[in-house]
């Protein structure tokens, strides 16, 4: 396996955005080309969850190619639900470390704002299993039962669950990318309305528009990709005898630092998927980061802050930086490439180990992924 | 009576799911089919507020791990005093599952419906408690 680098990352401003999607992926690829000075790739990768309900619009791959001025290079599209933009970058990993291109440009995005609230809960709600969505399980509503079942096993209250979002709100105040800019406190956090007891909507990342791109090459840049895995559970929540970890995870996790040839110990910042913010306090356990049970007092500690020991979600996670379905397992990546180079004024931390965590559905479909600093 | 729950149980690994699967969700084996008794433990539950479409506010959701070995999930009439291992029972309206409380007297009821005793009585009480709960309900739950 051929060693693959990072040659350019770029994003959009994550938000409600006027523009359509096939914009918003084309300043997020060709900021990505430009940044690795390349200007045309041999392959690309299209990550895109459900354009043909958001949007109407199918066969993306072409569509999208066409769009940015490349409708004689390859282009596949790929999808793994809200863990798309990760899955997009492994094919893009895989296509380079098989030796099948040397360039590869992988671009993630969604359009969600323009249709009604309710409307886009129900779209993203399909990638639960039929049976449970038949009884109007929504993802809230799994994530719901996941922190009650957490906050039963541990002592995690509804304060600590809180602390999470005003972090990650706190961190998103320094990224101009991110949907929020604003600092919220634990007390608004903790009198938002109720969503899916006893998650509030504050605890919730918000519906977002947004795209991102990195491109990747076989040829040496100041940052490699170390390790990256996958790993699955049921797509039913009923099947599982655990709700407070995720299987997923932890098998993504265990590929991707076998491949690195390192453990966590090692990762210096993470970007991880807090879509609900008592999923970074599962997701630290998980990944390794802080050993089981302790992912409270590290959060409670300050050790998750931008000025901690382990910076989690520099650029405001999910939860702040917003949640463009296929662009945020991008978006993650592109903060780390964006950090390891020193490029991420305003909220810089220091490492040259970067992982990214990106869950898709209901933890059925789980990245992760590690960048090193060459 | 007590609910009876379609389910199916992998010939491999055991594991029981309902509503049944031909295969298990990590075997490609095909799964035998089987019941479960409609009791057993609240694993977790929520209370929706923003319901889908075709769903009335707010929903009442709870996973329920039967006695048979399957998790369930099932609506409810009722939250309040529930609580993570609160004992359940189940039942199907016009082919909706929902979960209620068991209080005391009905767990010993059920007790003495294990060991034989008294089954017409408790499969009385059962459904009147989710009766009770439920039928206070408009309807407009089965999406
Ligand atoms: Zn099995």
């Amino acid at each position: 396996m051929r060693d693959v680098w990072i040659a350019g990352a770029g994003m959009t401003r994550v938000g409600r955005r006027t523009e359509g999607l096939r914009d918003l992926m084309a300043e997020a690829a060709h900021a990505a080309l430009a940044t690795a000075s390349i200007e045309r790739p041999d392959a690309i990768v299209v990550a895109a969850m459900n354009p043909e309900e958001f949007l109407g619009d199918g066969n993306f791959a072409s569509n999208v190619a066409t769009h940015l001025g490349f409708a004689d290079v390859p282009t596949i599209r790929i999808e793994t639900a809200t863990s798309s933009g990760a899955a997009g970058f492994y094919a893009g990993f895989a296509q380079v470390a098989a030796g099948l291109a040397r360039r590869v440009l992988v671009v993630g995005g969604e359009k969600m704002t323009h249709l009604p609230t309710p409307r886009v809960s129900e779209l993203i709600g399909r990638s639960i299993d039929p049976y449970e969505r038949s009884y109007g399980a929504t993802m809230p509503a799994l994530a719901g039962l996941v922190t009650r079942a957490l906050m039963a096993r541990q002592p995690i209250g509804e304060r600590e669950i809180s602390q999470v979002s005003v972090k990650n709100h706190a961190h998103a105040a320094r990224n101009p990318y991110a949907h929020f800019r604003e600092p919220v406190s634990l007390e608004r956090v903790m009198s938002s309305r109720m969503v899916a007891d006893p998650l509030r909507l504050l605890h919730c990342c918000p519906i977002s528009d947004g795209a991102a791109a990195v491109v990747l090459t076989a040829e040496r840049t100041p940052v490699r990709v170390a390790g990256i895995g996958q790993g699955t559970d049921t797509l039913a929540i009923r099947h599982r005898y655990d709700l407070t970890s995720f299987r997923a995870t932890q098998a993504a996790a265990r590929a991707a630092f076998a491949m690195a040839g390192f453990g966590p110990a090692r990762v210096d910042f993470a970007e991880v998927h807090d879509a609900f913010a008592p999923f970074e306090l599962i997701s630290l356990e998980d990944l390794g980061l802080v050993p089981p049970g302790k992912a409270v007092r590290a959060t409670m500690h300050g050790e998750t802050a931008l000025d901690g020991r382990l910076p989690i979600n520099p650029s405001g996670g999910l939860k702040a930086r917003g949640h463009p379905l296929a662009a945020t397992g991008l978006a993650q990546l592109v903060e780390c490439v964006w950090q390891l180079t020193g490029r991420a004024e305003g909220r810089q931390v220091d490492g040259r180990v970067a992982l990214a965590h990106s869950i898709g559905g209901l933890a059925t479909n789980n990245w992760v992924t590690i960048l090193e600093s060459a | 009576m007590i609910e009876t729950i379609a389910a199916s149980r992998c010939r491999r690994c055991g594991l029981v799911v309902a509503p049944p699967a031909p295969y298990c969700p990590w075997h490609p084996v095909a799964m035998t089919p089987t019941t479960v008794a409609g009791v057993g433990e609240i694993v977790s539950f929520t209370t929706l507020h923003s319901p889908p479409e075709g769903f009335r506010s707010p929903l009442q959701l709870a996973l329920v791990a039967l006695e048979g070995g399957a998790r369930f999930l099932c609506h409810g009439a009722e939250t309040r005093s529930l609580k993570i291992g609160s004992r359940v029972a189940i039942e199907a309206v016009d082919e909706v599952y929902y979960f209620a409380h068991l209080g005391a007297v009905d767990r010993a009821r059920l007790f003495w419906r294990r060991a034989g005793h008294a089954g017409d009585r408790v499969n009385a009480i059962t459904r009147s408690v989710v009766k009770k709960l439920w039928r206070g309900g408009s309807g407009g739950a089965s999406g």
